[in-house]
């Protein structure tokens, strides 16, 4: 479904982001990224939905190459969801407003359509009583639910995390990787940049661990966790797993 | 001591033909505010544009056109408007100008206040959008919205809402040195002041009253933006300062 | 072009900075000082300070800074039988004006310090006053260098309107090259390059500092 070959990006040509990384993510699973940070996890993610632009490689996406200049950018990345780091729900529109933007403007569904369904991925990410609200208004938890809600109303085939927990009080994480854990099971295709190795051990079907834009080590959960090949990974894993 | 030689009169303010002469400087102050104020907004908001755009030579026009408007004195702009541009002019251009434009002075202060405040507004728009993270801009295209649609749904609105408090300063700002237009001879409502005080000794009255017209226009505006910004108030948006 | 009028009259015109560097230099310091006054009323938590400070504030930030200096010049023969002299009447103008805008600075500098570090200062059993003085203000000051340098550019560039009761300062002078050459271009050219030079040296110092104190920002 997601197909990375060789992929390599620069931010100038002294600042090597991404070093030859390759990657086939099947449908329905659910791959895990982590590494230190500035080791290129959130620029691999952003890869795949065409919003960073790499000079040497290929990311293809369903059968789609992302970089093909005939390639309908736009369309593409509507079929794939993104959650961010902070949230990134625009301040000036209610929760009901965030998630319907994209389905009214990019999908031209009604507004009737377009607010039921957006109703009923509230009641699945368990916060219907929350629509009218701005996003000033939500705990952190709760806004990221709306952020994951706002992805899923475009019906994606993929879904990206990028470090979808990490700005989460700790009481907070456990809601949203709940809603995650659920995607999971209902096979939806994700790439998750985290560092909550409870999920990754609980639901990936394999972690990558990145450093310094290499991909270092991959392998399936078990194997992951408990024969690390790489001396870096181990060190990288004793430091997270304390 | 001498406090009670002077006899407040306070009729100078309407008598004939003084009365008139005012009413006429707080409507030219008005209006040729109100006109540089439209010339700094369209120009400003340009300029504030290319001071972002990714291409380096737009960046340097634009960060050079601030430079050289915020590091000379107004004065010296009004006095090279009024002064200096029209010897610019081929000679036939300077003699229409002469004989046809009784008033340069007037359109000399308009475009002086205007280009000048628009070094200004350029900088608060700038800034502005630069207030906007990167990952909203992702967050909008990740859903699949076209560039237009980013700005005109997410970006505009969000930006819009920071710039209204700084934009709401310089617009009173342009007001206030509109009062500078007096040095070239624009009877603005300063110079009124000064006028009327040369036929009747009373400046002190004089200039109370144009005080006042200051405080009430500066006092009108406060209180239209805050019922804009009650209009407009979003949770967790906007917070005007003092 | 003639530049050479500007080389026969240079004498002359940078005679006049003298007086600008001068009205800016004392009212850059007479500003400070009546805005933190002004500051610590406008933070003051008793209503007996805290209003005619704010009062003072909200009115001279209402007002053009050209109006400011004819009521002094209107007012000072009233109140002191005399007419002030255009020096002095400029430079109380200018404090008294300045001083509001300061006054904003000074506060927000304030402002920016974290409430713990008052409740710190307190708990070691400090005065308010000391405090204020030596925790503080300290600290306050570093933050708002940048503005306050920013700010001392725009006085600079706000010396120029004591044109107006006829200080015979560098624009003034200018001007009055100006009367008697009729060269405006290129006078009025080199004046923008004077002041631009001298701005953009502020403004770039202003900068700077803005982006260390960013950085080290803890």
């Amino acid at each position: 479904m997601i197909e990375i070959k060789n992929v390599s990006l620069w931010y100038d040509k002294n600042h090597q982001v991404l070093n030859d990384i390759s990657e086939t993510i099947q449908r329905g699973q659910t791959v895990v990224i982590c590494g230190p940070s500035g080791s290129g996890k959130s620029s691999l993610l952003r890869c795949i939905n065409g919003l960073e632009y790499f000079q040497k490689g290929d990311i293809i996406v369903n059968g789609v190459s992302v970089q093909d200049p005939d390639t309908n950018i736009h369309q593409l990345r509507s079929n794939i969801g993104m959650v961010f780091q902070h949230f990134e729900l625009y301040p000036h529109m209610t929760a009901m407003e965030n998630i319907t933007l994209a389905p009214l403007r990019v999908r031209k569904k009604s507004k009737n359509e377009a607010e039921k369904k957006a109703m009923e991925i509230l009641e699945r990410v368990g916060i219907p009583e929350q629509a009218l609200k701005y996003p000033a208004e939500l705990s952190g938890g709760q806004k990221q639910r709306v952020a994951i809600a706002r992805a899923l109303a475009m019906e994606p085939k993929i879904m990206l995390f990028d470090e979808p927990t990490s700005a989460l009080d700790p009481e907070m994480i456990k809601e949203v990787l709940d809603v995650m854990i659920d995607l999971a099971g209902e096979g939806m295709t994700m790439v998750v940049v985290t560092h909550e190795m409870g999920f990754a051990r609980e639901v990936a079907h394999e972690i990558i661990f990145m450093d310094k834009g290499r991909m270092i080590e991959k392998g399936s959960g078990h194997d992951f966790f408990n024969h690390p090949k790489n001396e870096r990974t181990r060190q990288f894993l004793s430091r997270i797993l304390i | 001591m001498g406090f009670l030689n002077y006899t407040f009169d306070w009729s100078v303010l309407w008598r004939h033909p003084y009365g008139n002469m005012f009413i006429k400087g707080v409507v030219t102050t008005i209006h040729l505010s109100l006109l540089a104020w439209m010339i700094a907004v369209i120009v400003g908001i340009a300029i504030g544009i290319f001071r972002v755009l990714p291409i380096r030579s737009f960046r340097f026009a634009g960060s050079f056109y601030v430079q050289i408007f915020r590091n000379t004195p107004f004065l010296v702009q009004l006095f090279f408007w009024y002064f200096a541009a029209p010897l610019l002019l081929p000679e036939p251009a300077q003699e229409w100008l002469y004989d046809n434009v009784p008033n340069y002075a007037y359109w000399a202060g308009v475009a002086a206040l205007g280009t000048y405040t628009a070094s200004r507004v350029a900088e608060h728009f700038r800034s502005g959008l630069l207030a906007i993270p990167h990952d909203q801009y992702r967050a909008a295209y990740s859903t699949g919205l076209t560039t237009m649609q980013t700005y005109r749904y997410v970006i505009a609105p969000y930006a819009f809402r920071i710039i209204i408090p700084p934009f709401t300063t310089e617009f009173l700002t342009c007001f206030k040195n509109s009062s500078l237009a007096m040095t070239i001879g624009v009877m603005e409502v300063t110079h009124t002041a000064y006028y009327v005080d040369s036929f009747t000794s009373h400046g002190l009255e004089t200039t109370t009253a144009a005080s006042l017209v200051y405080l009430c226009i500066a006092l009108c505006v406060a209180l239209f933006m805050s019922f804009v910004e009650k209009r407009i108030y979003i949770p967790g948006m906007i917070a005007r300062g003092q | 072009m003639d530049m050479d009028v500007i080389a026969r009259n240079l004498h002359f015109m940078l005679g006049g900075l003298v007086l600008t560097f001068e009205l800016a230099i004392i009212t850059l310091a007479g500003g400070f000082l009546v805005g933190l006054i002004l500051a610590m009323g406008r933070l003051s938590s008793r209503a007996w300070l805290y209003y005619p400070a704010t009062c003072y504030v909200h009115f001279f930030r209402g007002l053009p800074l050209i109006l400011v200096i004819f009521w002094l010049y209107f007012l000072s023969p009233v109140v002191t039988g005399r007419s002030l002299e255009a020096f002095y009447a400029a430079i109380i103008a200018f404090v008294v004006f300045e001083g509001a805008y300061f006054a904003e600075i000074i506060r927000a500098g304030i402002q920016s310090i974290p409430k713990g570090q008052a409740m710190a200062a307190y708990s070691t059993g400090l005065t308010p006053f000391q405090c204020t003085r030596d925790v503080i203000l300290p600290q306050a000051l570093r933050n708002m260098t940048p503005a306050l340098v920013t700010q001392a550019v725009i006085i600079f560039q706000d010396t120029s309107l004591a044109y107006v009761i006829g200080l015979r300062e560098f624009l003034r002078r200018v001007n009055l090259v100006d009367a008697r050459e009729a060269r405006s271009v290129e006078l009025y050219l080199f004046a923008g390059l004077l002041y631009f030079t001298f701005c953009s040296a502020g403004s770039l110092l202003s900068q700077r500092l803005e982006n260390r104190r960013q950085r080290n920002r803890v």
